[in-house]
């Protein structure tokens, strides 16, 4: 019974890698439709949502079980605990990316400065970069990989803050209603690294059984000025 | 030994120490039982000992109460302290100290006369004879032994015409009758139904305020369940000593426990 007891934890978990490879994807994705105006790829993002709620119900259902049948302990415990806490997580980040790709249905019709171009495009690069790496870590309980997921956020954050000093400069009314989209459509990305520096966080409770906050990532509510 | 809740401090979680036990040696003759048992048990908390069969929880539990000194050739080195005095010096009564520190075994034992006179028994040994003053310790302690509603009827039937979880609480009725420090539980649940053992449990509970209870249980679930504190005890090879490995807060041992072996015995791993 342990022996089925184990395959199920190995399983379990290589299912929340795999829900995070369809966040990572969809991530792309939008990013993607935004810069590109793409409305297909939009509509493909916002279509995986419904496979990505399922799945994530099914984890969700799936430890509570394991945890009702097999009273796990100790980092049987934390490992399940943490799945069902990253798949919340990974869940979200899926909603932001949905939201990305709508913002991709109401700013698709025009164009807009190019500076905010390659700025989304600089940033969702390096989104994926921190999700690449945030599911490296995850998948090979890499805690020297998770330790860095919040250094390499930082930047991302950064380049939010640039986005919207861009948007103080822009005079035309129909211009700065497609800079409000691209402007939330950039602090979706940033919340979803955020997103994946928690994710860092709960890695180190689930091996180590410590739990230690990487500073701020989804605590800190710090809106940008604009001064 | 790890002490999970307070690295490098007294051995004692919570709460002071009723049995405080100092680098602890137990010999069967020519075979060493156990090793090196340095721990501090909690007053007024429930402190459970688990580990693989054979790791000398229940060795070191009959310790406690010098059960030990029955079997020959059985000696100690170190130091047991009960409320700060030595239970292994000179002038200790053994019989007074099974007072002080009662025992409850894996098999209900009840002795084969009534309901009441099981009860009554200790109290009569210790001089009393009035029958309202036993009536009403009687009571009081079938009361805390969660076992009065079910047998305040029927107390001079038999006692082993009860069933073995009635007959397991009556023991401990028993046994609370003479007013101990400290209930040493032996896999007190193995023997009985589920409702019995939810009573048990429910009694450790409610018992914890007055008295210290110190549980000796192979079921995992349930040293979860009903303790404050938890000491895993292991014989890491055929041959050696068992040692105490590590001891800390219960819901502590149960979701981050700091040894490997902790770790690897309570998820099933091995033992």
């Amino acid at each position: 019974m342990r022996e089925s007891y184990r395959n199920e934890l190995k399983a379990t978990k290589a299912e929340v890698v795999d829900i995070g490879r369809l966040v990572i994807e969809m991530t792309r994705d939008s990013t993607v439709s935004l810069v590109e105006g793409d409305l297909e790829v939009a509509e493909r993002v916002i279509a995986a949502d419904d496979e990505l709620d399922a799945r994530s119900r099914a984890l969700e259902e799936r430890t509570l079980e394991t945890i009702a049948t097999q009273f796990p302990v100790a980092r049987d415990l934390r490992l399940l605990y943490s799945l069902a806490n990253i798949n919340v997580h990974m869940e979200r980040m899926g909603d932001l990316a949905v939201n990305i790709a709508k913002a991709t249905r109401r700013t698709a019709a025009r164009t807009g400065p190019r500076t905010m171009y390659d700025l989304i495009r600089a940033q969702g690069n390096l989104v994926h970069r921190v999700l690449e790496a945030m599911i490296e870590a995850f998948e090979t309980n890499d805690l020297e990989l998770a330790y860095k997921l919040k250094e390499m956020d930082e930047p991302i954050d950064h380049l939010f803050k640039q986005f919207f000093r861009e948007l103080s400069r822009l005079q035309e009314e129909d211009e700065i209603e497609w800079a409000s989209s691209m402007v939330l459509a950039s602090r979706y990305l940033e919340r979803i690294a955020d997103h994946a520096v928690d994710i860092g966080e709960r890695l180190v409770y689930m091996v180590t059984g410590e739990f230690e906050a990487f500073d701020e990532s989804l605590g800190g509510e710090e809106e940008p000025s604009t001064t | 030994m790890t002490v999970t809740s307070a690295p490098g401090q007294a051995n004692t979680p919570t709460g002071a120490a009723k049995f405080s036990v100092r680098e602890l040696d137990f010999y069967y003759g020519d075979f060493h039982a156990l090793t090196g048992i340095t721990i501090d048990v909690a007053e007024n908390a429930v402190t459970a000992f688990i580990g693989p069969s054979g790791c000398g929880k229940s060795t070191f539990l009959r310790c406690l109460n010098r059960m030990n000194d029955l079997i020959p050739g059985a000696r100690i080195d170190g130091e047991i302290m009960l409320d700060g005095a030595d239970i292994y010096g000179q002038g200790v009564d053994p019989v007074d100290l099974r007072r002080r520190v009662g025992m409850i075994f894996q098999q209900p034992n009840p002795f084969p006369m009534s309901i009441y006179d099981n009860v009554a028994f200790g109290p009569r040994l210790h001089g009393i004879k009035k029958k309202d003053e036993l009536d009403q310790i009687v009571e009081q302690a079938l009361v805390r032994a969660n076992l009065w509603k079910e047998v305040r009827d029927i107390m001079d039937r038999g006692g082993l015409t009860l069933s073995g979880g009635q007959q397991q609480r009556l023991c401990i009725a028993r046994v609370l009758a003479v007013q101990p420090d400290v209930l040493l539980m032996d896999e007190p649940c193995s023997a009985i139904d589920p409702t019995s053992v939810q009573k048990v449990e429910d009694l450790m509970a409610e018992l914890k305020s007055s008295v210290t209870v110190i549980i000796v249980t192979h079921n995992m679930q349930q040293a979860a369940r009903v303790s404050d504190e938890t000491a895993f005890f292991l014989q890491e090879m055929q041959g050696k000593p068992s040692e105490l490995i590590e001891f800390g807060r219960t819901a502590e041992i149960f979701t981050s426990p700091h040894d490997r072996r902790t770790e690897d015995y309570i998820t099933g791993r091995f033992g």
